[in-house]
């Protein structure tokens, strides 16, 4: 072994405290990396995933004209032929008057977000139905699925109470009818429709006097890498019409963009934290050249170089480094493993959609390993300033 | 300004074995730190071989330690993280020379009586025992000159005897310069030169009752 590498790592290993204190300085700033990237990456991309399932979908299709008048059977057929496609469903969505009637007399009137949906194809294409933790979907034409938070607000509606919806139809005209609930929604994160109502799409068709129309199609592919490709699939199909067609990360930016720039500052902090382990390798390997003063004279009176005494402390560096962002690593894996498997959510909200992002994780263990060898180069650098005859009066 | 050495000037041939004497703060360590390159002369210079070490750079001045001279300490200054053979090898491997080293490096640990100790620690031997592991590190690289600093100072009686016949014996039968520091001549007994600094300034004298006389 090449003498220098030699000295360095004898010297490191035999001062124990200084090594397991330098690498657990790498280790504790590689670890803040991972679990910031495991709870707000894995936040993000929860929010995408329910997005996703719930609403959007991998692509979504709108119309400039706010409403899609193709027939949505022909769309979800054209759709389904793809081989990347799993399922494609129509919805629509209005605003409606509620007013919750129990035992024949006005409990409350509210104002909240309506959607239709097609029960069948629905099921298919999102899990919504999933959320449906108490009774069961709008599978009925009459039948109405509550967000539990509408729920909530209009004084703690049940499966079976009954609820007039009034809605205004695309001529002005107040449209009015009663339902029954069937279902109370409610999704950890609330990403789902807690705060909306679910009817069939027939009938909110008929409310809205739009019969046959579609206000989105929601398409689930069973490669969601395919979405681009998808997206201009369909665009090219349908050059005449006015289609927009959207992938998840474009039809969701709205709703993601805040939340991406508060990861990108919280990624920020989290390098910053390793930055500061560098300061805490730069003190410690103070220490050891400090410790190693009278053996640096030595070296250099039997004739190490500047850049040898240079070389071995740069060593030193890279050992903490590659040992620091070996043990980082792997506990940042352990707590991303852990996470995964136990699908961490916090206080029940939505539980974290964890990955191993292996660009990021190898990305982070070069840095840290990078900050350890420019962490050293200060301390290296001053002991190859020690004159050998002071250096060796060091007792 | 105080002047630790001034107006030395003398040459020594190569094969000598030579002692520098003087009481503590005489300045004898100083002019063993200028002969060994340790230290820079503010003004005159030191010719090795023939160089004028003056105009060398810190690297050059490195090198020439490195292959030109050998050091031995009073407190062996022996690496502790490296075992008894590491730290004889250890100016080779600066040097690069790295071809038949260790095999030099056994017969100089024998030649010295550690044989049965080269693989042990460097703090795990007893103080004679590194100042004989010294004395192998400062010849491995067959040096011009060997500059030992109070090589005994830090030794009992018994061992300073030992280490000093070793010393002799070596430079007999390697037939290499050797300028040894001390303060207590009569542990070396005869050598072939005498240079005794008082005050900074240094006078000669074969014979340790000249030296007397100067003193």
């Amino acid at each position: 072994m090449e003498y220098r590498l030699r000295l360095a790592k004898r010297m490191l290993f035999n001062k124990k405290g200084s090594l397991i204190g330098a690498v657990l300085a790498v280790t504790i700033g590689i670890l803040v990396i991972h679990v910031n990237f495991v709870i707000f990456q894995g936040l993000f991309d929860a929010i995408v995933r329910d997005i996703s399932n719930y609403r959007n979908g991998n692509v979504l299709i709108t119309d400039e004209e706010d409403y899609i008048d193709k027939s949505d059977q022909a769309l979800v057929s054209w759709f389904e032929r793809i081989p990347y496609v799993e399922a494609a469903t129509p919805r629509l969505s209005s605003s409606a008057s509620i007013n919750m009637t129990k035992f024949g007399t006005l409990h409350e009137k509210t104002r909240i977000p309506i959607v239709g949906v097609d029960p069948f194809r629905d099921i298919q294409a999102s899990t919504v139905h999933e959320t449906v933790t108490d009774g069961q979907y709008v599978f009925a034409k009459n039948s109405i699925v509550l967000g539990s938070n509408v729920a909530r607000d209009l004084g703690g509606v049940e499966v079976g109470d009954s609820l007039k919806l009034k809605i205004v139809d695309r001529y002005g005209q107040d449209q009015i009818r009663r339902f029954v609930v069937t279902g109370i929604a409610q999704s950890p994160g609330g990403q789902g429709f807690d705060y909306s109502v679910v009817v069939h799409i027939d009938t909110l068709r008929d409310l809205m006097n739009r019969k046959g129309e579609s206000g989105s199609i929601m398409v689930k592919l069973n490669d969601p890498t395919k979405a681009n490709d998808v997206k201009n699939f369909f665009l090219a199909a349908f050059p005449n019409d006015d289609f927009i067609a959207e992938t998840i990360e474009e039809s969701a930016e709205e709703q993601l963009a805040g939340f991406r720039s508060g990861i990108a500052m919280i990624n920020m902090i989290g390098y910053f934290g390793m930055m500061s382990s560098a300061f805490a390798i730069v003190t410690i390997q103070m220490m050891l050249v400090n410790g190693k003063t009278r053996e640096i004279g030595v070296m250099r009176s039997i004739g190490a170089t500047r850049k040898d005494i240079l070389v071995i402390f740069i060593f030193q560096g890279m050992i903490i480094g590659a040992i620091g962002a070996g043990v980082g690593t792997a506990a940042g894996l352990g707590y991303t493993f852990y996470a995964k498997e136990t699908k961490m959510s916090f206080n029940n909200s939505l539980p974290l959609e964890v990955s191993y992002n292996w660009e990021k994780i190898i990305q982070t263990a070069v840095l840290s390993f990078m900050l350890a060898i420019i962490a050293s180069l200060y301390p290296s650098y001053r002991a190859t300033k020690l004159l050998p005859v002071e250096a060796m009066r060091t007792v | 300004m105080v002047k630790a050495l001034d107006d030395v000037s003398f040459s020594i041939e190569k094969g000598e074995f030579v002692l520098i004497v003087g009481s503590s703060g005489s300045g004898k360590s100083t002019l063993l730190n200028m002969i060994g390159l340790l230290d820079r002369p503010t003004n005159g210079k030191v010719f090795i071989d023939g160089t004028d070490t003056s105009n060398l750079s810190d690297n050059q001045i490195s090198t020439f330690r490195n292959k030109k001279l050998g050091f031995i300490f009073q407190f062996s200054n022996l690496l502790t993280d490296l075992t008894v053979l590491e730290n004889v090898l250890l100016p080779r491997e600066i040097a690069g020379t790295t071809e038949s080293a260790e095999k030099n490096a056994r017969e100089l640990l024998k030649a010295v009586g550690l044989e049965n100790q080269i693989n042990k620690r460097a703090n795990k031997i007893s103080g004679g025992q590194a100042q004989r592991a010294a004395i192998a590190r400062g010849l491995i690289n067959n040096p011009s000159i060997v500059l030992a600093d109070e090589p005994t100072g830090n030794l009992d009686s018994v061992t300073s005897k030992i280490i000093v016949d070793l010393m002799k014996s070596m430079a007999k039968e390697l037939n290499q310069t050797f300028i040894i520091v001390t303060h207590d001549q009569q542990h070396f007994g005869e050598a072939d030169r005498v240079i005794t600094i008082k005050d900074g300034k240094a006078s000669e004298g074969n014979q340790p009752s000249e030296l007397e006389v100067l003193v």
